[in-house]
């Protein structure tokens, strides 16, 4: 069955096809940004002068749009002085894929060069940490919370409307308030990135455990189960799986509160070296620092993944059909 | 079933964080200090960098900051003291965080400009034309100036709302003819944008904008003899970045504080006025216009007013201490 | 409509009436009294149930039938105490029940095992649930696992088994909680037909070894005959009995009796009673009259 066509709806890929897919799924776009960066004639909308002519404002090393390099060399021409010159040239503000790779590997091994300056992984770290005492203690309530009211209805009621209302209101906007009461340092953004979670799970993770079969809580009923045993051997064992899934698309979503938790308060963290490094223009490490949080987000994701296949092992039957 | 309601779980996080995560504020002698990207405060970190606070005897823990965050946290209570323009004090102050300032760091010699597309060459040009600028903030003052410079007002352009750090963009974009921002991003706005002139700066109106350290009044009442120490070692950091044989060593700890390499960083301390003891004590006179801290932050508490960025006009009197750096 | 010439289905050999006779001797373990059941439906209240009378001896079988949608499920719910009564009442043993509980055990149609727990500790959670020792539950559930012929599959998780399987395991876990009467609703009805025969057997075998009282409920003839001491037979809106059946074929039962005169007597009243002549037009009667040759094959009645 070697010609299996690549296209059939829902039906399970070879071993070699997924790894071919995968590949490509990253060297696509990979592609196509190298096109973009590479190639002269694609995009670059500027010109960078190596030869400013007779132009008085031109500057070597400057970037200027290719109309008006164009202007101004024409008229240079028909005043007959000296001519610019210059290269195409893609905005500062894309740097090319060898040049994030540099600033990769050099934000890495650049000393600090302050006493109280970190290393960029230690900067790295401090993230995840925020990351880490967010997400955990919204989980520490959230996941309990969100499998009582998903579990009783009244639960439910006492507090699903106002977390409806709530989770619209945006973290970021309780940054002053937090730094108010929890300081400057850790607390407020370990605030942010819990209140960007928190009301999302709750109503994540009951509407998950809704979603359990109620003919498992029958069948338990039938066999003698009381209300606890309930919850523990039914409710909580049968949602596990899903909770866990939900569970890694929230911590994703814990990520994307990083950059606002971490202006929070005291500048720290890779948000500290990213807007640093956009401030001043060093898109290269700018990009760097994203290519960062994209690599520890998909690779902590791929772990916990495969975590999943050993702890719910009744469910890898069913995933493979 | 046992369940704890929402209210109680969320004061047991609170609770949780603070004791995780805050700082040890018990001990009173650690003044915390705020501060944040201009070069005026960037100035600092020589003095933290080389321990001259421990050498002072005074306990000083700096935290770096975005500058709108640091007014925050010192509005907060949570700072003792916080690096800011003398225009921004009131404005912090109005809603309650007062402060006093102590010391006159810097002024702005340059570093704020008004960048203009190519074709205007002059302020007078701007009649009539549209200008971006952070409406109600400093950068907003610094137009008034240049229009008034030229006996035009703020009747006579079309202003737009821009924040300094989108200002390169928003030039490029051609959508203003002229934009108002400070570093680094009116030097960015500059190179972006080929034939664009700075038509005005702060360098034509020294004074207009100065940069201060301001302390909460019951950390300077508490602890006027430390505050005393750290305005001694401002002065020696200033005289170490000002001295010629000192001031590339200042340079690449200024720079390094801020991500960049000396080079780059020099000419943002170039459009930045440090001040010496000898001539900050000669801008506590009560004067009337920008050579005097007194005559600044007046025309700032006029503008503010004017802007209604508040209501009552702020007791300048009680914002000022100058005896930390005239020395009674 | 042609009838065969068949025996009264309420003719019984002296061998089955004796049976009856002792069978009405026994304990009543289940009494139904004026059962009712009306459901708050959007479009107002239906009444599934109306007043329900029946009792079940000890060690009976009853199989229920009746049209799709007259009240089976509500009536084995109302049973179980998934549902509560509207009115009338149920006494299990002379005890009114009230919710759900350990002594009357259920089987689904949609098997409802715990797919988090292998065969074994799914038989063994209502034991766990009653208290019973981890040592004590897992021998007493290999016992009950080997009684339905799955011993090589014990420590396997539920989603790797056939349906007939599953099924087997939803009957040894909820015989090992030790109920006193087993509510079935239509457990065979997602199996073919070769494994629903062989389950049947199974089930027959099951309940002749053991103390145990079987509600069962279908919407195939063939098997609530084929099961059953005795048959419900329920009327749609409202759900009513319309009869209870003494079933006249001998015991113990074997595949040759469904084509035996006192079985097709019995097909054909139950035949009479679910699709009343004169309510199907001709083409149902016989459609009817020619699943009658094809002894086996389940079809959906209808009306
Ligand atoms: N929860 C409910 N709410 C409202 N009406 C219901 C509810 N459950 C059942 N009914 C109605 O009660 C009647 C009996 O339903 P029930 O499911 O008991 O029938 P059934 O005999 O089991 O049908 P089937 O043969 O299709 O399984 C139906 O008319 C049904 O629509
Ligand atoms: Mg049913």
């Amino acid at each position: 069955m070697t010609s299996a066509p690549w296209l059939a709806p829902r039906i399970a890929l070879s071993q070699q096809r997924e790894r071919v897919l995968t590949l490509l799924s990253f060297l696509l776009p990979l592609l196509i940004w190298a096109a973009v960066s590479y190639t002269p004639f694609i995009w670059h909308p500027n010109m960078e002068i190596t030869e400013p002519g007779s132009v008085n404002y031109f500057q070597e090393g400057m970037q200027i749009e290719r109309e008006t390099f164009q202007e101004e060399y024409n008229t240079q021409l028909e005043a007959g002085g000296e001519l610019p010159q210059g290269f195409r040239a893609n905005p500062v503000y894309l740097p090319a894929p060898h040049e994030v790779a540099i600033a990769f590997y050099t934000s890495f091994t650049t000393e600090p060069r302050r006493r109280s300056e970190q290393w960029l992984h230690e900067s790295l770290w401090h993230s995840i940490q925020i990351i880490f005492w967010g997400f955990t203690l919204s989980s520490i309530l959230g996941v309990p919370l969100g499998i009582l009211s998903g579990t009783f209805a009244a639960v439910s009621r006492l507090h699903e409307p106002f977390i409806e209302f709530f989770r619209y209101l945006p973290a970021p906007a309780f940054g002053a308030l937090a730094v108010a009461i929890l300081g400057i340092y850790d607390g407020p953004k370990i605030a942010i990135i819990f209140i960007g979670t928190f009301f999302q799970q709750v109503l994540v993770i009951s509407n998950t455990t809704r979603k359990l079969d109620i003919a498992l809580l029958e069948a338990a009923l039938t066999l003698g189960a009381n209300r606890r045993q309930l919850l523990f051997k039914v409710v909580i064992p049968g949602v596990l799986p899903q909770l866990y899934k939900d569970q890694r698309i929230l911590l994703g979503w814990a990520w994307t509160y990083l950059i606002v938790a971490e202006l929070i308060g005291t500048s720290s963290g890779i948000t500290w070296f990213i807007t640093q490094q956009a401030r001043y223009q060093n898109f290269d490490n700018v990009f760097a620092a994203i290519m960062m949080i994209g690599i520890i987000g998909l690779l902590s994701d791929l772990l916990l993944a495969r975590l999943g296949k050993r702890l719910f092992p009744w469910e890898r039957s069913s995933n493979k059909s | 079933m046992q369940r704890c309601n929402l209210t109680s779980r969320i004061i047991v996080f609170v609770v949780l964080t603070l004791s995780l995560a805050s700082p040890s504020q018990a001990a009173a002698e650690t003044l915390f200090v705020g501060y944040s990207d201009w070069p005026g405060w960037v100035a600092w970190e020589v003095a933290v960098e080389k321990d001259w606070f421990a050498e002072a005897g005074v306990d000083v823990q700096f935290e770096w900051f975005d500058y709108a965050a640091s007014m925050e946290a010192f509005a907060a209570g949570q700072l003792d003291a916080v690096t800011m323009t003398n225009g921004d004090a009131l404005v912090t102050g109005s809603t309650g965080a007062q402060s006093v300032m102590i010391i006159i760091g810097d002024y702005s010699n340059g570093n704020d400009m008004v960048v203009a597309a190519p074709g205007i060459k002059s302020v007078s040009e701007l009649k009539g034309k549209r200008v971006g600028v952070e409406i109600g903030f400093v950068s907003h003052l610094l137009l008034l100036d240049a229009l008034e410079s030229v006996g035009l007002t703020e009747a006579d352009v079309e202003l737009v709302n821009v924040p300094t750090n989108e200002a390169p963009q928003v030039l490029a974009s051609r959508d203003v003819d002229a934009i108002v921002a400070w570093q680094p991003n009116s030097g960015q706005s500059l190179s972006r944008v080929p034939g664009s002139t700075a038509i005005y700066t702060s360098g034509d109106q020294p004074g207009l904008i100065y940069d201060v350290l301001a302390v909460s009044p019951r950390s300077l009442y508490a602890n006027r003899e430390e505050w005393s120490k750290v305005v001694d070692v401002w002065y020696r950091v200033v005289d170490y970045i000002l001295d010629p044989a000192t001031v590339d060593d200042a340079l690449s700890i200024m720079s390094a504080r801020v991500g960049l390499s000396p080079e780059e960083y020099a000419p943002l301390l170039a459009g930045t006025r440090l001040l010496r003891r000898e001539e900050a004590k000669g801008l506590y006179q009560e004067t009337e216009g920008f050579d005097s801290l007194h005559g600044s932050t007046s025309i700032s508490n006029d503008f503010n007013l004017r802007y209604e960025v508040y209501r009552d006009p702020q007791d300048l009197e009680a914002y000022i201490d100058s005896s930390f750096t005239l020395g009674k | 409509m042609t009838k065969l010439d068949l025996p009264n289905y309420k003719d019984q050999s002296p061998e089955v009436k004796a049976r009856f006779d002792d069978l009405k001797q026994r304990d009543v373990i289940l009494d139904v009294k004026h059962l009712g059941k009306i459901f708050d439906s959007a479009k107002g209240p239906v009444t599934a149930l109306e007043d329900i009378n029946f009792q079940v001896h000890r060690r009976e079988f009853v199989t229920v039938i009746g049209p799709s949608g007259c009240g089976k499920s509500t009536l084995i719910r109302t049973l179980a105490g998934l549902e509560s009564a509207t009115s009338g009442e149920v006494l299990l043993e002379g005890a009114a029940v009230s919710g759900p509980g350990p002594d009357r055990g259920m089987v689904f149609q949609g098997y409802t095992l715990f797919p988090w727990l292998t065969v074994k500790k799914n038989v063994m959670f209502g034991l766990r649930n009653q208290g019973v020792s981890a040592v004590e539950a897992e021998s007493e559930a290999l016992e009950w696992i080997n009684l339905v012929g799955l011993e090589k599959f014990a420590e396997v998780y539920p989603d790797q088994l056939s349906g007939g399987m599953k099924q087997r395991v939803a009957i040894a876990r909820a015989l090992a909680a030790k109920p006193r009467i087993l509510l079935m609703d239509e457990p065979f009805g997602a199996l073919d037909a070769q494994t629903r025969s062989k389950m049947q057997a199974y089930l027959l075998e099951i309940w002749r070894h053991i103390d145990i009282t079987i509600l069962f409920i279908t919407h195939d003839l063939d098997e609530a005959i084929y099961l059953a001491d005795r048959i419900l037979v329920l009327d749609a809106h409202p759900g009513r009995v319309s009869e209870l059946i003494e079933v006249p074929v001998s015991r113990p039962r074997a595949p040759e009796q469904l084509l035996r005169p006192e079985f097709l007597a019995a097909r054909q009243r139950l035949d009479e009673l679910i699709h009343p002549p004169g309510q199907g037009d001709e083409e149902v009667g016989k459609l009817n009259m020619l699943r009658f040759a094809n002894v086996g094959e389940e079809v959906q009645p209808q009306n």
